[in-house]
């Protein structure tokens, strides 16, 4: 799922994964993980991270479907 | 790499070489060494050095972490379920063919191989699909 976490860690003061993950209570390779797109977090998660940087999870996270239909 | 990562690989590098001889053994040489308390010690031996490689990669990934707090969060959660559940249906049909089966048709050494050869072959392939989920892209819960 393609996100704008690397883009608001760096806004965030260069925020470091390990920061961000002892924030949202996961570690530093997830948050690799999620940023490279290989790993799609729950939605919990999802509404963690965005509550971490003052976003909503739409700024966050952006989904479109697979047939390339409106996301 | 994430500990759950780690121990993935040290089970494939300290299970599968020592158990792949043991059973080339067990297949090639299916009478040596002959007599129960040599077969026994053989099969001591094989599992008492993967117990060592084990504890001792194990040892040194501990005295090597030097990263704090959380060691395993959801996705290590959600990879390590898939592996375990594919590896847990191997089990299952391994205690099937040795414990309902083949006390019917077979004894002894070639029953115990039997069942110890499935729990190698779950064990591997649990630590084979925790690897591979790291590197193919993967779904929470």
């Amino acid at each position: 799922m393609a996100n704008e976490i690397r883009l608001l860690r760096f806004l965030a003061q260069d925020m470091t994964q390990a920061e961000l993950g002892k924030r949202v209570g996961l570690t530093r390779q997830t948050i690799a993980a999620i940023e490279q797109e290989r790993y799609s977090p729950s939605l919990e998660v999802a509404f963690r991270i965005a509550h971490v940087f003052g976003k909503r999870v739409d700024e966050v996270f952006h989904w479109s479907p697979p047939d390339g239909g409106p996301g | 790499m994430t500990l759950i990562e780690k121990r993935a690989w040290l089970t494939l590098w300290t299970m599968c070489p020592v158990y792949l001889v043991y059973f080339a053994i067990q297949v090639g040489w299916p009478d040596w060494p002959s007599g129960f308390l040599a077969k026994f010690g053989l099969l001591a031996a094989v599992a008492g050095l993967h117990a060592i490689g084990y504890i001792a990669g194990e040892l040194a990934f501990r005295y090597r972490n030097r990263e704090d707090g959380l060691q395993q969060d959801e996705r290590d959660d959600a990879i390590d379920a898939r592996a375990t559940r594919a590896a847990y249906f191997v089990l299952i049909s391994g205690t099937i063919l040795a414990g309902a089966i083949m006390p019917f048709t077979d004894r002894g050494w070639k029953v115990a191989n039997t069942a110890l050869l499935f729990i190698v072959l779950s064990e591997t392939l649990r630590a084979v699909l925790t690897v591979r989920g790291y590197r193919r892209p993967a779904l929470a819960h």
